[in-house]
Parts: C-alpha cells; structure tokens; sequence
C-alpha cells in the first residue's frame, strides 16, 4: 500500500493538517475526517454533482478528487456557507422557493451555485441553465429551484 | 372511543387559522440546506466496522466454490460471511406471492447479476473493498432465462418450482364477453414499457449491531416504513419482533426503494461474527443500479377497447405480462395488483378484464417505484383512448369529456371494485383546455405540418388512487385490510407542543404539515411545535410514506391524538373554572365556557396544572397532557374473490396537456408546452403540492424519453452507471404551468387526498400521446417506452427493424 501523505488544506476558513492515504478520496476525507459529513455522495463517478465543493473558488466533484490533490489549497464546503446560524442568501432562497425536497442534492445545487453567482451575480438564463445542467436533482424537478436561482440573485442585488 | 376528526380546515377550534392550507416554509429545510441533517453515512458508531460485498458477475450460474481464506487474514478484516453463515442463522426473505425468495447471500445458486455472494466487515470500506479482491468463487455457468415473453417454457429457475410462472390469474369483473360482442368497434393494441426505477439521490444505507447476550438486534438506516423493515428483518433473522428495534434516519428520497431488508439481515450476520460491533453498509451506485431496490415494471401490455360509435367506451380488456426478475422479494407482485385501484381511470367503464402473468427471469427482482404499477397502465389504457378518438374521427378532449364519471356520481364504485371519493373530471379538463389554449394549439400544429414540423398533443387524464390499504393486494396474497399510522401528542410544562411519530424525514414535508396543523389547532406559532421521530419499538403503530398515504393519514393522526387532548384539557379545565366539562370549549387556544368572557384559560396554563398542581386536578385524572391516536381509513371492506374491495380511500385526478416536437432526423423529441390541472383536495400546503407534482413530471419525462436498465441476451446489466442510466436534468424536464382544482374529499382529515406519488402516473402517459400524435401523418406509432432517439429514429427510418 502506498505510503500516506502529509497534507495541509483549508476547509471552511480552518487549516487543518492530515495524513491520509493517497487513494482517500477528496469526500471521504471531509466526510469521515474532517466531520464535515454535508457534502453528500450520490454516485460516486463524477455525474449527479451531490458532492460538489468549492477548490480554490471553483465548483468539483470530490467524488472523483483525492484529498491529496488538495494539499496547500482552499476548500469550501456547505458547512461553510452560513455564518452563526444565519443562512446565506443562497440557502434562504431556497428555503422560500420551496427549492428541495429530500436535501441530499441540496449542498451540491448550493456550491454550484455559489460558484456561478461569484462569477457572475446576473447570469443568463443560458448560463443557469449550463451550471445547473450538470447536477441532479431527484425530488424537485428543477421548477423550484430555478425560481430559487433567480430568488437569490435577486437578494444578493439587493445587499449589494 | 372515537376523536372527532373535522373534515375541514374552517372545522378546526380557530376562528383564523394561519398556516394550514398555507405555503408555509417547511420547518425540515433550514437543516437541509446547512448539510446537517443526519443522514446515515453522518452517523458513526463507537467501533463501528465497514462493509463490502462481493456480487455475482453471472446471470445464472452454479457456485461451485468460495475461499474467503486469503482476505481473512488480511489485517482489519473482522469478519466475513457467506451463504452458509445465511443458511445458518437466516429465514429466506418475505415474498409476494410466498415461495419466491432466497437468503440475503446466495448459496448454491447465483440468479442474478449484483446478486450478494460474501460480505466483507472491516475497520474501513476501503479496507473491506481490498478484501473482496481476494475472495476467489468459482461457479459453473448455466443458460439464464433473459427474454421475459420466453420465461414461462424456460426451465425453471428454482428447482421447486416446475416453471418460472410466479402467478397467473384472470380478473373479471362483469359481462366482459358479452360488452365486446355487442361493441360497434374493438380496437385492440400492444404496448412495452421497459424496466426502470425509483433512484433516490441517496442509495441505501444501514447500521445493524447485534447484541447476542440481549438477543436484541438494533438497525439504523435509510429505511421508508420502519415498522416494515422490522418485521422483514425480525423473519428472516429469527429475532422476536419486540427485539429487533430499527430506527429509520432521515433519507435522500425513496420514492418506494427503500424497503428491502436485504442490507438489514447482511449487516446483522455480520454483527453477530464479528461479537455485536456495530457494521455499517453504504451502498454504492453501481451496488444500487444492479443489485438494489432500483428496478420496476418490466411489462408487455395488450390491451382491447369495446366501443360505440359515438365514442362510449363499454369494456376494457387489459393482458399484461410482467417480468419480476429473479425472485418475489420485497414487494414482489404487489405493483401489477395495483392497478385494480383505478383500473378504469376517469372513465365509466362498465366491465373490465384484467388477465395477469408474472414470470420470473434472471434479472435483477423488482421494486416498489413512485405510483407502484399504475403509470405503466395509463399509459396504455390513455394511448387506447387515443386510438379510439382517431379511428372514430372524434378530438382527445371530447372522446374523453363523453367518458368521464359525471360528478354527481361520486362515491362512485369501479368496475374492479374500488371506490372513488369525489372529483369534477370536466372541471380539470375545461380548465386545461383554457389555460393551454388548445384550439390554438391545434392550429400551431397544423401550421408547423405544413412547414414539415411534427409537433404532437397529448392530452390525458389520471386517477391516482391514494391513502394505500393491504386489501388493495389481496389478489396476491396480503390478508390485511386497514394500514394504522400513530402520533403522540403533548404539551410539555411550559406549553411548548411535542409530537412523536413513527418515522423520519423523506422529503415530502410531513413534519411541516404536522406542524401546520398542530400550531393551527392549538393556536400557536408553527416554531412551538416540535416532531420527534420515534424507533419502531417506542413509537405508536405506524407505516410512514408510501402510496400516497402519510399526508393524509398523519394528519388524521395529529388531529386525533389533538382532540383526545383536548378532552383531557377540557376536564381540568372544568375544574379550575367550575363549571361541567359539557359547558367548555377549546377555541382559539383557551379552554373557555362559550360567550363568558372572562371564562378562559390558555391551554398551556391547563396543560401546566396537570403537570404541576395535582391538588387542582379531578379526583383520578391521569395528569399526562399527552394523547396518542392511531388513524386508519374507515369503510375500507375485504377483497371478493375477483380482488374487488373498498382499497384506497381517495382519488386525486389530474389532467395534462403537453406539446411536443419530434425531431424525426434524429429521433430526439422535445417538449414544447407542459400545462397541468391537478385536484388533489384541499391543499394542506399547496408548495409542498406543487413540488410533489413538479418532482413527479421529471420522474415521468425520465420514465417516457430517458430511463431504461438494459440487459443483454445473457441477462448482462449494460447500464450499470449514471452515464447508461439517464436521470433528467434541468434540460429535459419542462417548467409547467399549473393550476389547482379543489374537490375536498369527504371522507378525509381536513378533506386531503393522498397525492404524494402524483404526476408519474399522469406524464408518462401524456408526452407518448403527443409523440404519437407527432408521429400519426408518418404512419408510425411508438409502442415502447421509454421513446428513446434510438427507437423512434428506427422507427422512422428502418422499419424493418423497428
């Protein structure tokens, strides 16, 4: 078995130093180490995009990511979006929308999202469309949160 | 002792109730959406081992040998087990029709390809995952029994069976033959739908520990009914039911896949080795799409319509084979006897036929899905109707509007014996064909045939039968009639409200429709009420979700636990007011003496006295401010011999309108317009509807241009990923345009009907009817679903092998 590594990376604002085997994947090293168990596995093979995270700003599966890629680097993870117990604009607007139903796609729509909206804070239709395109929603069918999407563009205008 | 149950919100004891009926924010989300809710996979036990399986890559094969020795002693691996250990300690799963089933691992015989072979406990997952690569089994190959309409003259897959038939009967219900005889016009026609599934986002998921001094075996896990899984898990495993506690965790959707106990009585065998660690197993989504609760309705349809000229529909002939798969585990038969619930749909057919084959084959064993059966068969039964407009030159909407059970007729009792509530099909469909603006819509269609476009229509109507009942699936052996769901109700020392109920969150916002009703019942903000989920053992006696059943069941249960309350409420308040309990009223969150002003106080101050001032109680009041109901449907009658009985207590009906374009260069439909009026009765929290609808639309676009689990000839999985096995996205599935119908049920809490499962039974249906309406100048009809780009460019373009 190959020999672990010492890896630094930080989550959520905390830097957090680890020793993980190489194969560890990047989920299951925020999941079952870190405890940071919101960011969800759907498939396992990079296409339901529940397990998105935010790496250095940019939406990833950490599905099909190695925790050791992460190594001197930033990640964002659900966990990370609500300060003190207030949400963020995202996930209050999907609470208003009605934008979920079981929640285990939820955390992967948010960070996608989070993404799009650091990108560009007015997307076009197209472009939601191109982000959410990619991640799978079982429960929902997508209605809710697209109104969810256009919600929170719509509140973060608004504090801007 | 019977509760009084109001039939109606305005009936509730609040002069201005404030969130029931309401698009309330639901009270499970603020969890959701910050990734803290406790799915399974967030929990961890102390000594908590990991669990793998190795599967059969044989569709039917002889196990000749298994050597578990190299992984045994790999370092970490705690326990291993195999069909022996099964055959040991195990009872064969519970199967419908019985017989059916095998233990949880194979033993002599693999029939399935994902079939469990050996299971692997070790201190991680990966660790278990090293150890399957060192497990070597050797098997004999045999011919797999792959083609479902040749199963029944294949040899038999099991040896005590003389044949793969799992169940064949005929269903008559009125003078069929002579309905066809005398018909104007018969028009018989085939249909495919192939198999596919439920697919929660989630996979299953559980944790099972063993205490073998106690005998007690405790299950934690992404369970739908707990109280189900319990009694499965206690049979096969020969544990006392009062020993075997299962507590259901919140789950990532289920939409009827998570009832196997399969995982349960793996991990529990391997609890028991390895001296009642806790084991916990993940499934993964290859595990899930191959050897999980994934697979449904693998079914060939021929199905005949007696009609009169002038469109009367006056018999319905329904043949359906269906392919179980390798065995009846589970829910086995149950989805082909669904059916009978609202085998006529809308419509007022007189006399129906069902004549029903079920084989078995070696694929994977069927599921329940989201609808269990039904959309399959309006499918075909909307699709004859259909043919019938065109072949008597008569519109979809009329030949329909001509068919309807008028709503004066309600109850209303149909051909295969189940009653409907209430409902106004005309109402749906006038509205519809004015929110659509279908004259114009016809006229866009002719226009685009003219430009060489081929947009189609489809216009269906559906019921969907809800608020489940065993006696629904007495034809395939349940006993049962009535399905109780409990609640505990209290109000704690500072007048806080506490309800306890039987099972976890799923996702269809049953704790906020508690708490919806509960603070409008007692006149309290939603944010007092509080709903504690209970394990099996503690809980009252409960199902939880499943056919379209627990909106309107737990609400039945809060309100009685409520009302029992209430009574108690009203005698201390008697007390303290001095006056006779008859002369008191709750209203408005007192307990008060009608039209006395002064006369009142709040339900929390009553409920404090009886936790806090037993000298101010009535002599031998027990001083619990807590109540429990159990709610079941009333009137429901057991199953005649032709499987005709009062079943679901309710029907929902919905009418779509959807307009497609067929692309015939490549065979790629796409969806135009979705327009949908659904009447499900009152609306307890009409966002929670809506999303219900909504979620039900992209399951059915999935079913009708998207899903399929293709097996090859030697009964192979070719679609083992999410790449093969097409979910829809936010592409595929239409943003509709909705509006709500309100036809209260009379028999209903609060006059709600089960709605849950909704729109799969409805869309499916609607987009081949538009598809078909596409392709009709073509000369070419669509007969299997799903309407791939591949079958429908076949189909266009080499008819020799479509």
């Amino acid at each position: 078995m190959p020999t672990p590594r010492q890896i630094s990376v930080t989550v959520n604002g905390t830097v957090y130093e680890s020793t993980v085997e190489p194969r560890l994947t990047l989920a299951d090293f925020l999941r079952h180490e870190l405890a940071l168990p919101g960011t969800h596995v759907g498939c396992e093979h990079g296409v339901c995009g529940a397990c998105t995270v935010l790496w250095n700003g940019r939406a990833v599966r950490s599905c099909i990511m190695l925790a050791v890629q992460t190594d001197g680097t930033e990640i964002t993870t659900v966990e990370g979006l609500s300060k003190d117990g207030e949400l963020n604009a995202i996930q209050q607007a999907f609470v208003e929308e009605h934008g979920l139903q079981c929640g285990f796609c939820t955390p992967g729509f948010l960070m996608t999202i989070t993404e799009m909206l650091d990108r560009n804070p007015d997307p076009s239709d197209e472009e939601i469309y191109d982000y959410l395109g990619g991640q799978i929603c079982r429960c929902t069918g997508y209605q809710s949160i697209l109104a969810a999407v256009r919600n929170a563009i719509e509140k973060k205008k608004a504090a801007s | 002792m019977t509760s009084r149950i109001p039939n109606k919100i305005a009936d509730l004891p609040n002069s201005s109730p404030r969130f029931i009926g309401q698009e309330v924010e639901r009270v499970e989300d603020r969890q959701l959406v910050s990734g803290k809710t406790e799915f399974i996979d967030n929990v961890s036990l102390p000594g908590m081992l990991h669990c793998a399986i190795l599967r059969s890559p044989n569709a039917h094969a002889k196990i000749t040998s298994i050597d578990t020795s190299a992984a045994e002693k790999m370092p970490g691996v705690i326990a291993i087990i195999t069909g022996e250990d099964a055959k040991r300690w195990t009872q064969p799963m519970q199967t419908v029709p019985e017989g059916w089933g095998t233990l949880c691992l194979a033993t002599d015989r693999v029939r399935f390809v994902g079939e469990p072979v050996v299971a692997v406990a070790a201190t991680s997952r990966y660790i278990a995952e090293d150890a399957l690569d060192e497990i070597i089994v050797d098997y004999d190959p045999l011919p797999p029994v792959a083609d479902t309409q040749k199963a029944a003259d294949a040899p038999p897959i099991y040896d005590e069976h003389e044949s793969n038939v799992v169940f064949q009967r005929k269903f008559t219900w009125g003078e069929v033959d002579a309905a066809f005889t005398d018909a104007d016009k018969v028009l018989t026609d085939k249909f495919r739908w192939h198999r596919l599934g439920a697919n929660p986002l989630e996979c299953n998921g559980v944790i099972t520990e063993w205490d073998i001094i106690d005998g007690t075996v405790t299950t934690r896990g992404s369970f739908q009914s707990q109280v189900n899984m319990g009694l499965l898990s206690a049979g096969a495993l020969g544990v006392p039911s009062n020993r075997m506690r299962v507590i259901s965790q919140p789950h990532g959707g289920s939409f009827g896949g998570k009832g196997g106990p399969r995982g349960t009585i793996i991990t529990a065998l391997l609890s028991r080795k390895a001296g009642g660690r806790p084991v916990k197993w993940i499934e993964d989504r290859m595990e899930y799409l191959a050897g999980g609760a994934g697979q449904s309705w693998d079914r060939f349809y021929d199905v005949s319509l007696a009609l009169k000229t002038d469109g009367t529909i006056t018999g319905l002939r329904v043949v359906l084979l269906d392919d179980l798969g390798a065995s009846a585990e589970g829910f086995g038969a149950v989805s082909a006897a669904k059916p009978l619930a609202a085998f006529t749909g809308p419509y007022a057919i007189p006399v129906a036929e069902y004549d029903l084959t079920l084989v078995a084959t070696n694929k994977l064993p069927q599921s329940p899905y989201r609808g269990m059966g039904p959309p399959p068969h309006n499918w075909a039964l909307e699709q004859m109707v259909d043919l019938a407009a065109v072949e008597l030159g008569l519109d979809p909407a009329e030949i329909r509007r001509k068919n309807y059970i008028p709503k004066n007729a309600f109850p209303y009792t149909i051909a295969s014996g189940n009653e409907y509530d209430s409902g106004d099909y005309e109402a749906a469909l006038d509205a519809i064909v004015e929110m659509a603006d279908y004259k114009a819509l016809r006229r866009e269609q002719e226009e685009a045939r003219e430009q060489g476009r081929h947009l189609g229509i489809g216009l269906v109507n559906t019921i969907e039968p809800g608020v489940f009942d065993w006696n629904a699936y007495a034809i395939v052996g349940s006993q049962q009639t009535g399905v109780p769901e409990g609640a505990t109700v209290g109000i704690d020392i500072m007048g806080k409200i506490v309800a306890k109920v039987g099972f976890s969150l799923e996702g269809q916002g049953q704790y906020t429709v508690i708490s919806q009703v509960l603070a409008d019942y007692f006149k309290v903000e939603m944010s007092d009420v509080r709903v504690v989920p209970q394990d099996s053992l503690s809980a009252p006696p409960h199902f939880g979700p499943g056919g379209s059943r627990l909106g309107v069941a737990i609400t039945g249960a809060v309100l009685g636990a409520a009302d029992r309350l209430r009574e108690k409420l009203i005698r201390v308040g008697a007390n303290l007011l001095q006056s006779p309990p008859e002369a008191l009223e709750l209203s408005d969150g007192m307990i008060r003496i009608p039209g006395v002003a002064e006369a009142q106080i709040p339900v929390a101050q009553v409920a404090a006295t009886m936790l806090a001032r037993s000298d101010l109680l009535p002599e031998g009041m027990d001083p619990n401010p807590e109540a429990t109901y159990v709610w079941t449907a009333a009137g429901r009658t057991p199953a005649d011999d032709q499987g005709r009985a009062k079943s679901y207590l309710t029907a929902a009906n919905a009418c779509h309108l959807v307009l497609v374009e067929v692309d015939t260069a490549t065979g790629m439909v796409e969806i135009l317009k979705y327009f949908i009026v659904d009447d499900c009765g009152t609306r307890l929290n009409p966002a929670t509807c809506e999303g219900m609808t909504q979620g039900g639309v992209a399951q059915g676009v999935g079913a009708a241009l998207l899903e399929e689990y293709v097996y090859d000839d030697d009964a192979q999985l070719l679609t083992s990923t999410f790449i093969d096995y097409l979910i829809p996205t936010i592409y595929e599935v239409p943003m509709t345009t909705k509006k709500a119908l309100v036809t209260p049920s009379p028999y209903t809490p609060l006059g709600a009907k089960g709605m849950g499962e909704g729109a799969i039974h409805t869309t499916p249906a609607a987009v081949m009817c538009a598809i078909n309406d596409a392709l009709r100048p073509l000369g070419v009809k669509a007969h299997e679903v799903p309407a791939s780009p591949r079958r429908l460019w076949t189909l266009l373009h080499d008819q020799s092998v479509g």
